[in-house]
């Protein structure tokens, strides 16, 4: 062991700033999930098989959809492909349930609140870690789909263009919903599994028995409880489709005040969070 | 704080490096890559960062291992990697929170060895808060007790421990409460702590402790000016505390 102190002379160069320190957080972030295999298996298979399965129903769309016209409607059709909901859920558990429970299991959430970031700062950077993930399975595919369907020819330009447009608002709607859902089950507890269950359980444990409720007792409005319909009802009113049982401004408003809250609670819980014990 | 209100935290801290007592490291990262990540997020840029991450690990005797996993690490090592962490954006004030817990008497030697090295760099100061009374004891040179929560002395560490010069401390091998009875009889102001018989200075009073010690055939093993450890110094404090309360 050597007894000498770095030769390094002291604040020889400034401490960059809080962009610089959010972005080495979201990067390393970023690179870590990226090593782990469940993460890449995720992705992949999210990202593949979404776009696939969309681009498919475009190529043959005469025979899955007979009688769907071919305009700016027809985009609903991959904006409501349930592989989305699928993989976008499990992206969130497998990558999203980890961010804070993981830190504050190994305690490291004191690591990163000893040094010059806000607790705002460590849930920015937790977020725009979780955020590109998720928006890889609800965005891309759905902005890939127009545009490769222009390229073939199917539809013109202004049409995918518009499509395009579309399917990157929804898709940031979706992806914000479900990363900040995501970071609050996450803050809520030190087991990452416990907020993986969590979240499969706010999107089928909503979904599938408001779908089953709202037919049985014939009250569509039990359906504005499942994120993923809130979502249908935006997205149809977006890309001008019919047959909503819902109010596409009641479905927004939800999603949106979900968003919020779970943020708002969210950083309250990490407020509260006592780092230094011992 | 550093020119900063505590209120501000974020200046505050960019001028603090902690190491916490707990296990608190990222187990799935290299111990070269934790440093190196830390140093980022306190603003270094990623060349300065790594840089600073390899000399700190020199530094703190993390070399070779630098590379593997943290969860391979032994507890000397991470303990080893959290004062590494601390130090990598070079901070001006250090605060160590009981750095050599769960450490074997050599790795708390070095322990003790690079803390004690960092407390006497220019332009750097360590806050260290321990319950190993003895580690206190060697590196600081100011101290602050605290008890419930309470702060109970403060001030100078030599001045602490050596106490009046008016005063003479007697180590018995014997009855204390006896010999400190006796020598009041003697008319000598005398008290018997935990640390030893304490008796003012006056004309005459060594005399009359060796008569007493006949007397009482108890053994005077040291005699001299007061000078505690910490530990009899807080045991001291302790008990005063807790006399008045009662």
């Amino acid at each position: 062991m050597s007894i000498s102190l770095p030769t390094y002379t002291r604040r020889e160069m400034p401490l960059l700033g809080r962009r610089h320190r959010l972005r080495a957080i979201i990067v390393t972030g970023l690179r870590r999930e990226f090593k782990r295999p469940a993460a890449i298996v995720v992705t992949a298979l999210g990202v593949g098989l979404t776009l696939v399965s969309s681009i498919v129903i475009v190529l043959f769309a005469g025979v899955f959809l007979p009688g769907q016209a071919l305009d700016l409607s027809f985009f609903f059709v991959p904006a409501s492909n349930g592989a989305i909901l699928f993989f976008v859920t499990l992206m969130a558990s497998v990558v999203g349930s980890a961010l804070i429970a993981d830190d504050l299991n190994s305690m490291a959430l004191t690591l990163y609140l000893s040094r010059p970031i806000t607790h705002a700062d460590y849930l920015i950077a937790k977020a725009a870690t979780l955020a590109p993930l998720i928006s890889m399975i609800a965005v891309l595919p759905l902005v890939l789909t127009p545009f490769v369907a222009a390229l073939l020819g199917l539809f013109s330009w202004t049409i995918a263009l518009e499509a395009m447009g579309l399917a990157v608002l929804l898709g940031f709607l979706f992806t914000a919903f479900y990363t900040s859902v995501t970071l609050l089950l996450s803050s809520l507890t030190r087991r990452k599994s416990y907020a993986a269950a969590g979240i499969f359980a706010i999107t089928f444990g909503l979904s599938i028995p408001a779908g089953i409720l709202s037919g049985s007792l014939g009250n569509s409005a039990l359906l504005y409880i499942s994120p993923w319909d809130d979502y249908l009802a935006v997205a149809r009113a977006a890309f001008g489709a019919s047959g909503s049982q819902l109010e596409w401004l009641w479905a927004l408003a939800i999603l949106l005040a979900a968003t919020i809250v779970a943020s708002f609670v969210t950083y309250l819980r990490m407020k509260a969070v006592e780092v230094v014990s011992g | 704080m550093l020119g900063h209100s505590i209120a501000e935290g974020v200046p505050v801290r960019e001028r603090i490096g902690y190491m916490p007592e707990h296990d608190c490291l990222i187990p799935d990262m290299t111990g070269v890559g934790l440093v190196t990540y830390m140093g980022r997020v306190s603003g270094l840029d990623a060349n300065t960062a790594i840089s600073r991450a390899h000399d700190v690990l020199q530094f703190v005797g993390v070399e070779e291992e630098r590379y593997r996993k943290i969860a391979e690490y032994s507890t000397g090592m991470k303990q080893k990697i959290k004062l590494a962490q601390a130090m990598v954006h070079d901070p001006q004030l250090y605060i160590f929170d009981e750095p050599t817990t769960g450490l074997d008497p050599r790795g708390r030697t070095e322990m003790l060895d690079l803390v004690r090295v960092i407390a006497s760099s220019p332009g750097r100061n360590v806050v260290l808060s321990s319950h190993l009374l003895p580690d206190v004891e060697t590196i600081c040179k100011y101290i602050v007790i605290l008890d419930g929560g309470h702060q109970i002395a403060a001030g100078e560490l030599s001045q602490l421990l050596t106490g009046s010069a008016d005063r003479l401390r007697i180590d018995v091998r014997g009855d204390r409460e006896a010999f400190a009875r006796r020598l009041k009889e003697a008319g000598l102001e005398s008290e018997a702590t935990a640390s030893g018989v304490h008796v003012a200075r006056k004309p005459g009073v060594e005399a009359a402790i060796f008569e007493t010690a006949k007397a009482l055939g108890a053994e005077v093993r040291y005699m001299g000016r007061e000078i505690r450890s910490l530990e009899e110094f807080f045991v001291e404090l302790v008990q005063r505390n807790e006399a008045v309360d009662a």
